[in-house]
C-alpha cells in the first residue's frame, strides 16, 4: 500500500496521517516510510512531510560525527591510553598552535610557504596558459612540442625532486621551479583542450564577418574558454600546495613543510598536527578563494 | 603520394625537442669545470642503467614500488568503496562521514607524513598506509556519487516490481555505480603511483625508485636519478594508457573524459 503511494502523487496526506499513527520513530508502518525515504524521487509529497525531523537529524549528525571524534580524542587522551609522544590532547595541540603564532613561528614558515607559492604558481600558471594556447592555435608547435608535452604531463612532478635538487640545488630557485612545474600541466592541458575543444562555427562566423584578431581573442576565444581554463587553474593551485608541502618536507630551510618534519625529528606531535590542521586549512580556504575568483570572473554565465 | 610520405614523416617532428634536449644536455656535460660536475653525460646514464640492473638494484627498486602502489590501490579501493557505499546507501552514515571526509580531504595528502611517521614509524606499514590512503579518497568519492547518482525512475520501477531493498541494491543501484566505481579505481590507480614515489622519496629508508633516486641524490649521482626518473616517467604513461583503454572498453556507451 504505501509502497504504491510513492508512485502517485498527492500522497501527502496519507504520508502524514501515516506519521501521526506510528511516529518517525515508532513500529509499524512509519518504519515503512523511514525505509523509502532514502530513495531520492521526483515525485511530489515524497519526503516533504519528513523534511523537518530529517533536517534535525541531519545537522545533528553533521555536527555530532567532527564532535563526537573530538570528544573520544579528548577523553582517550585524558584516560592516557597513549604515551604523550604518541598521542597529544586538543587542549595541548591548541597550546602549541598558540605557541608557535606568539613566537612568530608560523607566521614566518607561512609566509616563506606562501610567497614560493605565489612565485611558483605565478610562473607555472602564466607559462603554462601562454604554451597551452601556442599549442592549440598553432600545427606546427603542436607537432612539435606536442608529443613531448603529453609525456611530461604523465610523468609524476614528486620524481623531478632530486633531479632538480641536483641540477639547481637546494636554493629559493629549485623550489619556485618545482612548483611552477606542478602548476603548468593542469593550465596548459585545459587551455589546449578547451581551445581545440572550441566549435568551429565561431571561426567560419568570425570570418564571415571579418572580425580582427583581437575582438576574435577577446569576444569569442576568451570568454569561450575561461570557464575550462579557470578550472584547470584551480587544479593547478591544489597540484601546487600539495607538491609545495612534499618538497619542504625533502628539503628546506622553512616553510610550513619544514616546520612539520622539525617537529617530527623532535618528537613534537603537537607541532606537527598544528602543521597538518594548518595545511588543510590553508589548502581548503586557496581551493576557496578560487572558487570564489571563479565565480566572479563567470558571473556573466549565470545570469 | 607526396603528401602520404609528408605526413607519414610528420610525427618525426615531435622527436626535436627531446633530441635538441639530449644534445645540449651532452653538451653541457662536456664543458669542463663545474657543468661536467652536475651534468652527466648520456653514455654514463647508460652505464648507470646496466650498473643499476646488472646488480638488480633497478629491479628490485621497481618491483617494490610497483607493488607497494598496488597493495595500496587494493586496500584503499576495498575500505574506500566499502565506506563509499555505506555513505551512498545510508543517509545518516552521508551525514555523519561527509564533514569528517571533507575535512581530512583538504590535508595534502603527503603532509600527513610526519604524523603517521611519528605514530607507526618511517617503515614500510607508514609508507602503505599513506599510498592507500590516496586511493581511499577518489573511490569514497566516485563509489558515493555513483550510488547518489542512481536513475530515480529505475528506483521507482524496482518499487513497483516490489523489489526487496537488497534486491533493488544489488540489482539496480549497483550495476548503475559500477561505472563511476570504476573511474574512481582508476583514478586511484594514477595517485598511488604519484604518492608511492612521493612516500619513498620522504621516508627513504627501505626499497622503492623513489628511495633509490633519494640516495643517489645524496651521492650527488644524477645517473642513476635520471635512470630512476625514466621508470617512474615511463611507469606513470605505461599507467595512464592501461586506465584509457580500459575505460574506453569498460565505459565506452558513456561519453567519459579520461
Amino acid at each position: 500500500m504505501i509502497k504504491l503511494d510513492a508512485l502517485f502523487p498527492s500522497p501527502r496526506p496519507r504520508r502524514q496521517a501515516i506519521r501521526a499513527e506510528g511516529g518517525p520513530t515508532g513500529p509499524g508502518e512509519g518504519q515503512v516510510t523511514r525505509k523509502n525515504a532514502p530513495h531520492p524521487s521526483p515525485l511530489p509529497g515524497l519526503g516533504g512531510s519528513q523534511s523537518g525531523e530529517r533536517g534535525r537529524l541531519r545537522l545533528i549528525l553533521s555536527i555530532g560525527s567532527p564532535v563526537a571524534l573530538l570528544l573520544l580524542w579528548q577523553v582517550v587522551t585524558a584516560l592516557k591510553l597513549f604515551p604523550p609522544e604518541v598521542l597529544v590532547s586538543p587542549a595541548a595541540v591548541v597550546a602549541a598552535f598558540g605557541e608557535i603564532i606568539a613566537s612568530g613561528e608560523l607566521q614566518r614558515h607561512l609566509s616563506e610557504s606562501l610567497t614560493r607559492l605565489g612565485w611558483g604558481f605565478g610562473f607555472g600558471a602564466t607559462f603554462g596558459l601562454a604554451f597551452g594556447v601556442a599549442l592549440a592555435l598553432s600545427k606546427t608547435v603542436e607537432r612539435i612540442f606536442g608529443p613531448t608535452f603529453q609525456a611530461l604531463r604523465q610523468v609524476p612532478v614528486l620524481a623531478f625532486i632530486p633531479m632538480l635538487i641536483l641540477l639547481l640545488g637546494i636554493d629559493e630557485v629549485f623550489k619556485v621551479v618545482i612548483i611552477a612545474k606542478a602548476a603548468f600541466f593542469p593550465v596548459a592541458l585545459a587551455a589546449y583542450d578547451s581551445i581545440k575543444g572550441l566549435p568551429k562555427s565561431h571561426f567560419e562566423v568570425a570570418a564571415l564577418y571579418k572580425t580582427p584578431w583581437w575582438v576574435l581573442v577577446g569576444r569569442i576565444l576568451i570568454p569561450a574558454t575561461l570557464p575550462n581554463i579557470l578550472a584547470g587553474a584551480r587544479l593547478s593551485l591544489t597540484r601546487a600546495w600539495l607538491v609545495l608541502v612534499a618538497a619542504e618536507l625533502i628539503v628546506a630551510d622553512s616553510g610550513l613543510g619544514q616546520m612539520m618534519e622539525m617537529g617530527r625529528q623532535m618528537f613534537r606531535l603537537d607541532i606537527v598536527m598544528v602543521g597538518v590542521i594548518v595545511a588543510g586549512v590553508i589548502g581548503f580556504g586557496l581551493d576557496r578563494l578560487f572558487q570564489l575568483i571563479q565565480a566572479h570572473a563567470l558571473r556573466w554565465k549565470a545570469a | 603520394m607526396k603528401i602520404l610520405k609528408t605526413q607519414n614523416l610528420v610525427w618525426l617532428l615531435g622527436l626535436i625537442p627531446p633530441v635538441l634536449f639530449l644534445l645540449w644536455w651532452d653538451h653541457q656535460a662536456k664543458q669542463g669545470g663545474t657543468n661536467a660536475h652536475i651534468y652527466v653525460s648520456l653514455a654514463q646514464i647508460v652505464g648507470a642503467l646496466r650498473e643499476t640492473f646488472s646488480s638488480g638494484e633497478l629491479t628490485g627498486a621497481y618491483a617494490a614500488s610497483i607493488t607497494r602502489a598496488f597493495s595500496g590501490l587494493f586496500i584503499g579501493g576495498i575500505l574506500g568503496t566499502t565506506v563509499g557505499a555505506l555513505m551512498g546507501l545510508f543517509k545518516p552514515v552521508e551525514w555523519a562521514l561527509q564533514p569528517i571526509y571533507n575535512s581530512f580531504r583538504q590535508v595534502p595528502i603527503l603532509g600527513w607524513l610526519p604524523l603517521i611517521g611519528l605514530w607507526f614509524g618511517s617503515g614500510d606499514g607508514s609508507k602503505l598506509i599513506i599510498v592507500a590512503l590516496s586511493a581511499f579518497y577518489p573511490t569514497v568519492l566516485f563509489t558515493f556519487e555513483g550510488l547518489k547518482q542512481a536513475d530515480t525512475s529505475l528506483l521507482d520501477v524496482s518499487r513497483v516490481y516490489r523489489l526487496t531493498p537488497w534486491q533493488s541494491f544489488w540489482k539496480v543501484r549497483w550495476p548503475a555505480a559500477l561505472l563511476s566505481i570504476f573511474t574512481g579505481l582508476f583514478q586511484a590507480l594514477a595517485f598511488t603511483w604519484i604518492s608511492t614515489i612521493g612516500v619513498e622519496l620522504l621516508f627513504a629508508s627501505g626499497f622503492g625508485l623513489g628511495s633509490l633516486m633519494q640516495s643517489a641524490q645524496l651521492q650527488a649521482r644524477l645517473d642513476i636519478v635520471v635512470v630512476c626518473v625514466l621508470f617512474v616517467g615511463l611507469t606513470g604513461i605505461l599507467l595512464n594508457t592501461l586506465i584509457r583503454q580500459l575505460s574506453q572498453r569498460l565505459l565506452a556507451w558513456r561519453s567519459v573524459r579520461t
